[in-house]
């Protein structure tokens, strides 16, 4: 059974403006590492953000683990975003925490008011948090503050905070848009190795197409809200590719 | 083929207005590359119906010009007859040497004050403070309403926040300080809540002003992790303006330690009452005393905000 299944999704900003989904469906299984591409502005980033309800759908719907997500609200949908964990094209960290406090704050979900107050997470979610960083390879950072790190090293602590919620599932909105190429590299095949380590499927939206065809199993080509290509990696040739980015890279 | 046409021309057109721009001595230095006498001719009529047209505007601005000075005289001139000449009890002030008399009962330091000084000194410093402190407290709600991005009902909260703001700032703290006397009696309790009152606006208009500046990225962030409201308000708003709101309330509480050493002038408690004691009994030395002493604790204030603002960047 698919753990994530999206069926006629479609989305707009506002009542009167253009539909930015026009009846998107593809289901996510267990194991995937589940690519979206296509050109600016196709709408990847609004599709991928109605998953977790950060963009309120218009129509259709979504299930994750069998559980209807576009009608929850308050504590129910905080619930649902804290099982899927999300990293971001700009990192959104905390910039004047520090990298320990950014990576608790993927705890927060979790955690009463009383305690996020005053920070005072208990003492399994510090270990992990230590274990995570260590992971990540910024044991040394664990006290600096995240504004005084690299962008390689902030994007992987905005991994280490994803991880930290336990999630059933990742959401990576671009995640090494803002990256040179080699440290795209390093931080895709380290999102990959962590998922298939903690058993978490992604799904990714990405505008690098090797870089898709490199790290994902299954991708999808969305074109101005519409579908364009479905299919296993190795499906996708330069003739789809054209067809998704018409004309506009090769 | 028009459209070509049409370029020519516009082109032609921009070379006249050129000339027209450059004035009479480009033009005469151009004609006689053009090579031919009747163009120049041309020229020179352009120009003088040009420079016509600018002697005729430069006249009616001068015109202008005047009338304007001449109302703006007058308006000093009527303003200066109502407030100072007829104003002004011109028997009582006497010659000028009666003027410089009255001044110089004001030098001199009346020492024996300074005893009686110290506590009225520690009420205005201990005013400001507290009514920074209210005022910042107070602030809470006012910028959380204020700030468009986070206010809970726009319709109702939005306008309630800056019709708060504005009223605080409209209302200056010695009538907020009447008011209070008024409303709670004589003492430093009226001069606190004053100078919350009048704190409000400053500190909750820039703070919201903060607020609605913010990078949405982090807010993003703990929503997607699942937190609340009050978590992404603790983790993902006040980090980013923390510094800016500490810097507006040590810039504020400079600025009550001013107005706190005032308002004893309408019974609020501390410097002020003593310095309208000395004036009503006509001890003017006595007034200088706690005029040094209101600058020496703005004197303290200035140098602990400097180096409290640096701290909080």
């Amino acid at each position: 059974m698919p753990i994530l299944e999206v069926r006629e999704l479609r989305a707009r900003y506002t009542s009167a403006g253009p539909e930015i989904l026009k009846g998107i469906s593809f289901d996510v299984e267990a194991d995937d590492f589940f690519a979206i591409i296509g050109p600016s502005g196709a709408g990847k980033s609004t599709l991928i953000r109605c998953i977790n309800k950060l963009v309120e759908p218009s129509g259709g719907n979504v299930r994750f683990r069998g559980e209807e997500v576009t009608r929850l609200r308050g504590r129910e949908l905080r619930g649902l975003r804290r099982n899927i964990g999300m990293i971001f094209q700009e990192f959104n960290l905390i910039d004047r925490l520090s990298v320990m406090d950014n990576v608790l704050s993927g705890r927060l979900g979790y955690t009463g008011n009383l305690r996020s107050l005053f920070r005072a997470f208990p003492r399994v979610d510090i270990e992990r948090a230590l274990q995570l960083l260590h992971r990540v390879g910024l044991e040394d950072h664990v006290d600096k503050r995240a504004d005084a790190l690299s962008g390689g090293q902030r994007q992987r602590v905005g991994i280490a905070r994803a991880l930290m919620q336990d999630p059933k599932m990742l959401l990576l909105d671009e995640p090494t848009s803002s990256l040179d190429p080699k440290i795209s590299r390093e931080i895709m095949g380290l999102i990959k190795s962590m998922a298939q380590e903690y058993g978490v499927p992604c799904l990714c939206n990405i505008h690098d197409v090797a870089l898709a065809m490199e790290f994902c199993n299954r991708i999808i080509g969305l074109q101005d809200g519409v579908k364009m290509f479905d299919g296993p990696a190795e499906l996708m040739d330069r003739t789809k590719l054209g067809e998704i980015y018409a004309m506009e890279v090769l | 083929m028009p459209l070509v046409h049409e370029t020519a021309f516009a082109i032609q057109l921009d070379h006249e207005n050129l000339r027209r721009a450059r004035g009479p001595e480009t033009a005469e230095m151009n004609a006689p590359s053009n090579g031919a006498g009747t163009d120049a001719g041309a020229t020179s009529a352009a120009t003088a119906a040009t420079a016509d047209r600018l002697l005729a505007d430069r006249r009616r601005r001068r015109v202008g010009r005047l009338v304007i000075a001449t109302v703006l005289v007058a308006a000093v001139v009527w303003s200066v007859d109502v407030t100072i000449v007829q104003d002004t009890d011109w028997k009582r002030m006497g010659s000028l040497a009666n003027v410089l008399e009255a001044a110089g009962e004001f030098v001199g330091v009346d020492w024996g004050l300074f005893p009686d000084l110290a506590k009225p000194a520690l009420e205005t410093f201990m005013i400001a403070c507290l009514g920074t402190l209210l005022g910042v407290l107070v602030c809470i709600p006012v910028a959380w309403f204020g700030a468009l991005n986070i206010t809970p009902f726009k319709p109702v909260t939005y306008p309630l926040a800056r019709l708060m703001m504005t009223l605080s700032r409209s209302i200056h703290e010695i009538v907020w300080a009447l008011f209070f006397v008024a409303v709670v009696g004589l003492g430093a309790m009226a001069g606190i809540f004053a100078l919350a009152m009048r704190s409000i606006g400053f500190i909750a208009k820039m703070s919201a002003e903060a607020i609605e500046d913010i990078d949405p990225g982090p807010v993003e962030a703990i929503r997607a992790v699942g937190g609340n409201g009050f978590q992404v308000l603790i983790y993902a708003i006040l980090p980013q303006v923390l510094p800016q709101i500490l810097g507006v309330v040590v810039f504020e509480w400079e600025i009550n330690i001013r107005r706190s050493a005032v308002l004893g002038l309408v019974g609020a408690g501390g410097l002020g009452l003593v310095f309208f004691r000395q004036m009503n009994t006509f001890n003017f030395p006595g007034v200088t005393t706690v005029l040094l002493a209101i600058l020496g604790i703005i004197l303290i204030g200035e140098v602990v905000s400097h180096f409290a603002r640096k701290a909080a960047i």
